[in-house]
Order: structure tokens, then sequence, then C-alpha cells
């Protein structure tokens, strides 16, 4: 730890994160409150107290069919884009492949171009040339969208690296792929992991690509939750929400206390 | 680039006995596998159905070519004036995810590994809420009535009606909440990086607080600033949902009048027209920012 | 268009043999024995009642599998565009016009009257789209004003709208939005003007923009209701059932100059195998029973004249010929061809 920061810089800081956490959290505390409402319709406050918009949810085969459908293929997407993204950010970093420059360019595309150009250019190119679109169809066009965030964040995070570890190794001998895996890819591991992490959340949440390639089998999460708000709003939405935190939270405190998480978080 | 290219040559005592060439051919071949299979993917299934998508931007109801979308666009005022308030906004974003996301992503670097875990869940929650439930909260924190307005009229800043629905503010507002995630933990990933020892050296000789954080951390931690504000500013120009819902029909952006036009009137021409004019539109602000990660990756 | 994804399956194909094995190891739903059909619908309670008065009766009487992809008008019509190669669709229903342009673009087929059992019992207005190659209305969602029974005084006539008490308090929908563009058209006609010449509608509207919120779907409206101390709004007479029914003090009038109204229809999908099984799941969306049961569920107006319904539930739809000849009825054709040009000038007009 630096010596000696003031301590009105301390109190600041304190103060600065806790409003900032205030301002991130309260629309989150408002759907809680929604959730747990009597009331037929998504109002605030919620009028009496009733777990029945819980009991709709985890009763109805709609929506654990569709999280289970969300959660596959959102595992699958992070997998797809963190292998291939790290391998493009490698590249992309050491600038060695002539066209580097467009490369990146190539990489970064799909952040930029709105998705529901893409949604209808996949539909349309998918069913001319393989039918009816499937599961495999949402899993390449999530892991497109999902792939420039894990090349982003990796490259930030080699951009800070020392290029002279990879030298080292090369001098003392190391093979290429050694060099790779037990230099290169440790050093690509926080940008990794803040990666995989964004393509899991943009596969679980994303709502466009899905809603153009979806079949009667094929439902996500989003799209089931889209599905209720467009004709009937009710709070089991708010309540669907709030269990997806709830879930979110128990599984980090499960996983850290049985792996110790917070050392990944560690320097 | 050609400094880089040959990374591992320069400066290296010893050369392999297979020499210079095929060191380099054998890192060009490595880097071309390992890059293969993204270049595959985004080639085939983004490029592919992407530019044929794009191509009707140029075409005609006959087939022919036309230029008549983009005339159409560049040629009207309202158009224009969506073009502007749609970067604006996301400039604006972009300057406060990283104001508030550099800070927040320092304390997290500083404070125990612990306390940082759930630092990191708390600030990413809003993620693992659906867009439109989480954009309810706001509407009900910034409606007439709501928390904020409520507070605001109490404070006697407002009158009774004033509400923060349907204006520039509320999209800004929803907007920061969900894209914090992305600059601060961008941000993170590089400040946990940085060598202790160099701020401590700059406090040792005499630096404060804030000149040390000001000139020693804040340009080690550039990278994931940039890479942040790349991944805030693309993000918020091509989302539709926030804005449309927190700023309602009257407060349209680009993304949104692309989505309006690609479901509801069917104009796909003219969806593709306006897709390739944001794409350019964010190049352009884009450009200087891509030539400053370059610099720092060269 | 078509021209460009021949071309561009041409150079997939180099690199099909690879995907193919991918999509190989994808999962494949396992073939149905029996027959299978696939429909829209829109979700939510709309779609509960649609299960239980059509699609499971449907499957059972005549033993086979019909799928539903919730899936909106607009949404169901780009999906059925874009997938046009193959479409997954049998039968898609519209409940915003968009059969002009299905029929149009030739994404749907023709349906002869003759091929539909109930066709004889049908109003006129609800065939008269076969012959242009749409399907027929099987329920009708009339528009006029809903307003707050507890809070406004009841309205009489569409010009009300423009009445001081409802200042502030008003909901105006946009026009991307079936309802919405219906309840333009009305306006637009109780100001004097029609389909090609809208500047009286545009006027009238420009006036009320100060005093209210435009919204733009169903939810947004149930919560200026449920939340944002609304008043009144020109909107749909079956989403007045439905806030009624959560519990909100919501009625809907008629205007006095007339009730426009939002047709739904049943199209038959082009280039589908099973068309006959399509043909015979309209012919059963079209039946007295069926239409019955959507008036007493969710309040929309039946198209069969042989529908019978109870007293209460009669008052509260457009029920019987006179009632079904006072409707406002604006040329579908006429709708269709200056819609984008009305949605840009009404974008235009409501932007900040």
């Amino acid at each position: 730890m630096v010596r000696a920061v003031p301590s009105t810089v301390r109190i600041t800081a304190f103060l600065f994160v806790v409003l900032t956490l205030v301002f991130v959290l309260a629309p989150l505390v408002v759907v809680a409150g929604v959730s747990v409402s009597e009331s037929q319709f998504i109002a605030f406050p919620p009028t009496g107290f009733s777990l029945r918009w819980y009991s709709a949810i985890l009763t109805s085969g709609a929506y654990l069919g569709a999280a289970w459908t969300s959660l596959k293929l959102a595992v699958l997407v992070t997998i797809c884009a963190t292998i291939i993204g790290a391998g493009a950010a490698i590249t992309l970093h050491r600038r060695r492949l002539p066209g580097a420059a467009l490369l990146a360019g190539l990489f970064l595309s799909p952040l930029i171009l709105p998705t529901i150009i893409f949604a209808i250019g996949l539909l349309m190119l998918w069913s001319a040339t393989f039918g009816p679109v499937s599961f495999t169809a949402l899993w390449i066009g999530h892991t497109v969208v999902a792939l420039p965030y894990v090349v982003r964040t990796t490259l930030a995070v080699l951009a800070e690296s020392d290029p002279f570890l990879e030298e080292a190794a090369a001098t003392m001998g190391a093979r290429r792929w050694q060099r790779l895996v037990f230099v290169v890819l440790p050093q690509c591991l926080p940008g990794l992991a803040a990666g995989a992490f964004f393509a899991f959340n943009i596969s679980f949440d994303e709502a466009v690509v899905a809603l153009f390639l979806r079949t009667p089998d094929l439902v996500t999460l989003p799209i089931q939750i889209y599905n209720q708000l467009e004709f009937s709003p009710d709070p089991s939405v708010a309540a669907v929400s709030t269990l997806m935190i709830g879930v979110t939270i128990l599984l980090i405190v499960v996983i850290d206390r049985l792996l110790g998480i917070q050392r990944f978080t560690g320097a | 680039m050609s400094s880089s290219t040959d990374n591992g040559v320069v400066g290296t005592p010893t050369l392999p006995p297979q020499g210079v060439s095929t060191r380099v051919l054998g890192g060009i071949a490595e880097d071309a596998t390992l890059s293969a299979p993204g270049v595959f993917l985004i080639v085939l299934a983004f490029i592919l159905p992407i530019g044929q998508m794009l191509l009707l931007s140029i075409e005609n109801a006959g087939g022919g070519l036309t230029s008549e979308h983009f005339t159409r666009f560049l040629g009207d005022s309202y158009y224009l004036g969506i073009v502007w308030r749609t970067l604006r906004l996301s400039l604006l974003i972009t300057v406060i995810a990283a104001a508030i996301g550099f800070p927040l992503a320092y304390v997290m670097a500083h404070v125990g590994p612990r306390l940082r875990l759930w630092l990191i869940v708390l600030v990413i929650l809003p993620l693992m809420t659906s867009v439109v439930v989480r954009t309810f909260g706001w509407m009900v924190l910034l409606g007439r009535g709501g928390l904020v307005p409520f507070t605001l009229w109490k404070l006697g800043f407002v009158n009774r009606n004033f509400t923060l629905m349907q204006t520039e503010s509320a999209i800004v507002i929803g907007m920061v909440q969900v894209l914090l995630p992305f600059m601060t933990l961008s941000v993170l990933g590089v400040v946990m990086k940085i060598d202790r020892r160099l701020e401590e050296a700059a406090r040792t000789m005499g630096a404060s607080f804030l000149a040390t954080l000001r000139t020693v951390v804040l340009p080690l931690a550039m990278p994931g600033i940039v890479a942040g504000s790349l991944l805030v500013f693309t993000l918020s120009v091509s989302s539709f949902i926030t804005p449309s819902l927190l700023g309602g029909v009257r407060l349209p952006v680009v993304a949104g009048s692309i989505y309006e036009a690609a479901t509801k009137t069917l104009e796909w021409n003219f969806a593709a027209a306006q897709s390739v004019i944001l794409l350019i539109g964010v190049f352009l602000v884009l450009l200087p920012y891509l030539k400053l990660t370059g610099r720092r990756h060269g | 268009m078509s021209k460009i994804v021949a071309t561009r399956r041409a150079v997939l194909n180099a690199g099909l043999g690879l995907t193919v094995a991918l999509a190989a190891s994808g999962v494949i739903s396992p073939a149905a024995a029996r027959e299978k059909l696939v429909i829209n619908s829109y979700g939510g309670a709309y779609e509960q009642i649609h299960r239980k008065l059509v699609i499971e009766p449907f499957s059972k009487k005549y033993d086979v599998d019909v799928q539903v992809i919730t899936a909106y008008s607009a949404d169901a019509l780009a999906q059925l565009r874009a997938q046009k190669a193959a479409p997954q669709f049998d039968v898609i229903h519209f409940s915003g016009g968009q059969e002009v342009v299905a029929a149009r673009e030739g994404l749907i087929a023709p349906i002869k009257p003759d091929e539909l059992t109930t066709a004889k019992e049908l109003y006129p207005f609800a065939i008269e789209g076969l012959s242009r190659g749409e399907g027929p209305v099987h329920a009708v969602a009339a528009i006029g004003l809903l307003y707050n029974k507890e809070k406004a005084k009841k309205p009489e006539k569409w010009a009300d709208l423009w009445n001081a008490e409802y200042k502030d308090h008003i909901v105006l929908t946009d026009l991307s939005n079936s309802y919405g563009l219906l309840g333009f058209l009305m306006i637009n006609k109780v100001k004097g003007g029609d389909i090609t010449k809208a500047d009286p509608g545009f006027d009238a509207v420009k006036t009320l923009l100060d005093s209210a919120v435009v919204v733009a779907t169903s939810p947004e409206m149930q919560q200026n209701f449920a939340q944002n101390d609304a008043w009144i709004a020109p909107y749909a007479q079956d989403y007045a059932y439905t806030l009624r029914k959560a519990g909100l003090p919501i009625e809907f009038v008629q205007g006095a100059e007339g009730t426009p109204a939002v047709y739904l229809t049943a199209n038959l999908v082009a280039n589908r195998p099973n068309q006959d099984l399509a043909k015979k799941f309209i012919d059963f969306s079209l039946s007295a029973e069926v239409q019955a049961g959507w008036a007493q569920e969710l309040r929309y107006s039946p198209t069969n004249k042989a529908t019978k319904l109870d007293e209460t539930v009669s008052k509260e739809v457009i029920y019987g010929p006179d009632a079904v000849a006072g409707l406002v009825r604006f040329d579908p054709v006429a709708v269709d061809a200056n819609r984008a040009a009305l949605v840009e000038r009404w974008k235009k007009l409501i932007a900040k």
C-alpha cells in the first residue's frame, strides 16, 4: 500500500463508492420491490406483499425452458468467444501479420453496426443456405456479437504487459507453444476473464439476434421476458430479474467458498 | 509496425540456429493460425450477412443502383439532428462513465481481494437484469412524482409536475448505469497490473496523492480507459432499447431509427443506408482513439 | 435482394462443408410423428386465450402438433421476409395491416372463399382482402377513447380530446403502433382530412403535443394510466378491458364521429408443404364459437355473423350488423401506400 494516503482522500473515496453503488443499484431495488407486489400490473411502490409471481415463474415451463436455453447458449458462446478472441487479441497485439490494422477493424466491427441489421442479414443468409434456423445459428450469431468484447479487453491488458518476457523465454529456449501457453496466456488472463464475463452477459441479455432467430423450440430468457412485456406486462418479469440477481450473488458466494474466487480478482 | 514485426529478433543476444527469416515466417504462421478461427468466423458469419444487408443501401426498388437513401437521410435536418443527438449523448455517456469508472477501478484495485470481489459483483449486477425491467426501475425513480423529482421538488429546485422521464438526462443516466461495468472492468484489468512501486516512488519523491494519480496512474491506466471508452461509446451509439424507453419516441436516436425502419415500416434499404452512415460517423469519431491504441501497441 | 442472396450463396458454398458439420452437431429437434403446424401468436394473455380457444382444440380435433412463436405483427413480418428462402411459419397472424405488404411480396398465399367453410357466415369486410391475396379477418379491435372514470369526465366524441379539462393528462400513441395509426387517421378524418391529405390531422395533433405524453407500446400505455396520472387516450377497446381486469378504473367510449378498427387477420404462408392443414386452422379460427370466446375473454369483436354473445359482452364489443355497419374502415391498400410517409412526418412532428 502506498503510504500515508490523506484521510480526506480516503473519506472522499468512501463517499464516492457509496454514491456510485446507490446510483447503480437503486433501479434494481425498485425491481425487487415490484416483484413482491400483489398487484396485477407493474407499479411502484408495491401494493401488498405476495410471492405469487415467484411461484408463477418457477412453475412456468416457458420461463424455465427459456432460462435453460439461455444458460446453455451463454456458456457455449463464452467458451467459443474466449478461445477465438484470445487468439485474435494475441495476434493483433504482436502486429506481425500483414494488414494488422485492417484486422483490428475487422474484429471491432460487430460492436459498431446495429445488431438489428446483423440479425436480419444472418437470418437471410442462413435461410438461403441452410434453411430453417437452429440453435447453432444463434450460437454463431451470439459468438460474433460477443467476440469484440473479449478482443478489446484482452488487448488492453496486453498493452500493459512486458514484451520482453516472451523474448526472454525464447532466449531460454522455450518453444513457440510453450511461450504461448506459459508466458503469453497468463498475461492475458485478467483481460480474458473480463472478456469472458462480458461474453456471457451479452449472450444472456441479447434480445435482437435472438428475436430474429427464434423458432418454437428456441426461445431465450430475454425473448420470453419481451414476449410477456409486449402484451401483458405483470410483475413476473420483475420476479425473473430479481431471481437472476439472487442466483448471481448465490453462485458467486458458493464459488468463492469452494474455490476462493477472490484469488482471481487479486493482483 | 516493422519495429514490432521482428519483436523476437532485435536485441536477442543469441540467435537460434535456424536464422532470421524462418523465425519471422514461423511467427507469421503462428499468428495466422491463432487468428484464423476469428477471421473465419467474422468473415463468414458477420461480413457476409452484413455486407448483403449494407448492399441494400445503394439499391433502389427495381434492383438498380441509387444514392436516394443517402440523400434522403443527409438532406433532411430531422435525420441529421438524430445523428447529432446520438453522437453528442454517446460522447457524454462515455465521458461520465470514464469519470466514474476510473476512480472506481482505482479504489477497487487498492482494497482487499474480498471487498474487491464484492464491489465488482455490485457494479455488474445491473447487467444481470433484463434491459426492459431495469429501465422500468428508472422510470419509477425518474418519472413524475418519482423519488428523484419528488426530492428535487421538496428541496425547492423544481415544480411539482417536474419529470426527468423522456428527457436526454434520463437517457444519459440509464445508459451510464448499464455501461459503467464495461468501463470499470476494462480499467480495473489494467490498473491491477500497474506496479505499485511506481506510485510509491512518486510519493517518496514528494508528489502529492493527486499528483501521483494524475502523472503516474492515469497515463499507465490509459489503455484500459481507451478500451473501456471504445466499448462504452460504440455500445451507446448502437443501443436503442434504453434510449427509446427512457427518452421516449420524441427523442429518437440513430439505432432506434434504424430499428423502426427495419421492423416497423420495413424500409430495409433505408435502414441499411442509415447503418452505413452510422458506421462512417462512428469510425470518424473513433479514428483518433484507434490511432491512440495503435501507438500504445507499437 | 434475392439476387444478392444467390451470389452470396455461391460464395458460401465453398465453406459449406465445414459449416454443415457445425450445423449437424447442433440441436436438431426430433422429427415429430404427427403433422406439424407453426403459427405466431402475440404473447401474454392473448396467447393464453389463443391456446385455449384455437390451438389446443384444433390440435386435438385433427391430431396435429401446433407450435407457437410469440411474435408481434411487425416482428413477424420482418422475420417472414428475411426467411423468404425457407419460411418457418405455416399460418401468420397480423394486426397492423401487414398482410397487404406480405401479399404484395408473395410471402403469403391467396385463399379462395370456397376453401373456407365459414366464408358464408362472415361479414363481407372480413373476406374482402381474399381477392388481394390476403387472409381473412378473424377479429376486430375497435378504436375509441379510453378514460379514467375516477379522475376525468366521460368524453363523448373524438373532438373532446381538445377540451381544456384533459390538458396534461392525455396519452397519444406513436404511429409505428397500429392502434396509434388508426387513432391518428380518425383524428385526421374528424378534422377534415383524408389519407392522402393529412395536414388537418397533423395540425390538430400539434396543438395537443405540449400537454400530452407520446408512447409507443401497450405496456407504456398501461404505465401511464397506472403510474403517471393519465386520464384519456385514443386506444383500443380490448386494451381497455385488459386494463380494467388489471384493476384500473378505465372505460372505453366510441367517439360520436365514428369508430375505426384494427383488423386482425390470419394468413396462409407461401411455399410451405402443408397448406391444406394451415387452411383448416384458419377456417377453425373463424368459427362462431371461437369468435365468441375472443369477445368473452378479451373483448375482440367478432367477424362471424353467427357469433352469439351474452348481453354484458355484446355491449363491450362491436356486435350485430348495425354496429358493424357503423365501423369506419380506412382502405388498407391506401393506408399501406402512405404508411411510411405518414410515420416519417409524424416522427418529425413529435421530435423535440
